[in-house]
């Protein structure tokens, strides 16, 4: 037992933390010569674009899902429920992630790029977990 | 409702689980106007191009049953049925956002080398999508709270 205060208070940096994320880079890889990748919750923008490269980009909006579950915990902050349904869907969500982005460092590397995990990514593991920890505290804790 | 709670949620991590074996998306495509379709298929545990396995293909599978173990543990308790639920859907939310581009980006940066080429969705999406209705529908019929 916390206490709700403090349960609420690790929703609510949760969602601050979460916030920051959707603004920060996810991760980026650097090829020579100054080509670089970089992946944000809102698309992917690739530097020096050399012109052989394919002309789509592989640049979903993974924002989208993220801001949904940041929106529960918003909500969480008032209402329980809301925050047990905000916080384990954001932590399915970063599981597809993190998926994703092993995968995206195994390409990364076999193509010799110099691939870096951005604050993004740090900021959205740590606020989900944050997010989480309050949010199972506050259903223990009574009104 | 005890028993129909649990079937429900029994068959909800059954399907999300059935899922991650199914394909999440597919592409057809003629590399040259002589030669037959390649598939290239991703599922939850393997990408593959034709016969070429990418092995660095994410691994969506871990997530998914992750979330179908979280869904079966709430047989006894409503609200880990809850989180279960909201755990797939955050994964099928996650998943269904990046192969939305994925399947936009395999037309756009193929469509030159074959016009006829197919991409879209599997199965295993829309059976991900049934798992997670089937797990929200067995939290509302669950007798403990």
């Amino acid at each position: 037992m916390i206490g709700r205060p403090t349960a609420v208070a690790l929703i609510a940096a949760g969602v601050v933390l979460t916030a920051t994320a959707l603004i920060l880079p996810w991760y980026s890889t650097a090829y020579a010569p100054n080509v670089e990748v970089i992946v944000r919750a809102w698309g992917t923008e690739v530097v020096n674009k050399p012109g052989d490269w394919p002309a789509g980009e592989l640049s979903p909006w993974y924002g989208l899902p993220i801001a949904a579950t940041a929106a529960l915990l918003v909500a969480g902050i008032w209402v329980s429920r809301a925050a047990l349904a905000g916080a384990a869907a954001q932590l399915g969500a970063v599981g597809i992630t993190t998926a994703l982005t092993i995968s995206e460092r195994g390409h990364a590397v076999e193509q010799q790029g110099d691939f870096a995990i951005g604050f993004g990514l740090v900021f959205l593991a740590a606020g989900t977990l944050v997010a989480l920890t309050g949010a199972v505290a506050v259903q223990r804790e009574p009104k | 409702m005890k028993l129909l709670s649990a079937a429900l949620l029994v068959l909800a991590a059954a399907a999300a689980v059935v899922a991650t074996f199914l394909p999440f998306s597919e592409l057809l495509i003629r590399l040259a106007p002589d030669q037959p379709q390649t598939a290239y298929v991703t599922t939850g545990w393997s990408t593959h191009f034709g016969s070429t396995n990418d092995e660095h293909g994410p691994l969506f599978g871990i997530p998914a049953v992750a979330a179908a173990v979280a869904t079966l543990v709430g047989i006894r308790w409503r609200k880990v049925a809850f989180a279960g639920a909201a755990a797939l859907a955050g994964v099928t939310g996650m998943l269904f956002v990046y192969l939305l581009n994925a399947i936009s980006f395999h037309k756009a940066g193929n469509i030159t080398i074959d016009p006829a080429l197919e991409a879209g969705f599997g199965n295993g999406i829309w059976v991900l999508i049934a798992a997670t209705i089937l797990a929200f529908g067995a939290v509302v019929v669950h007798p403990d709270d």
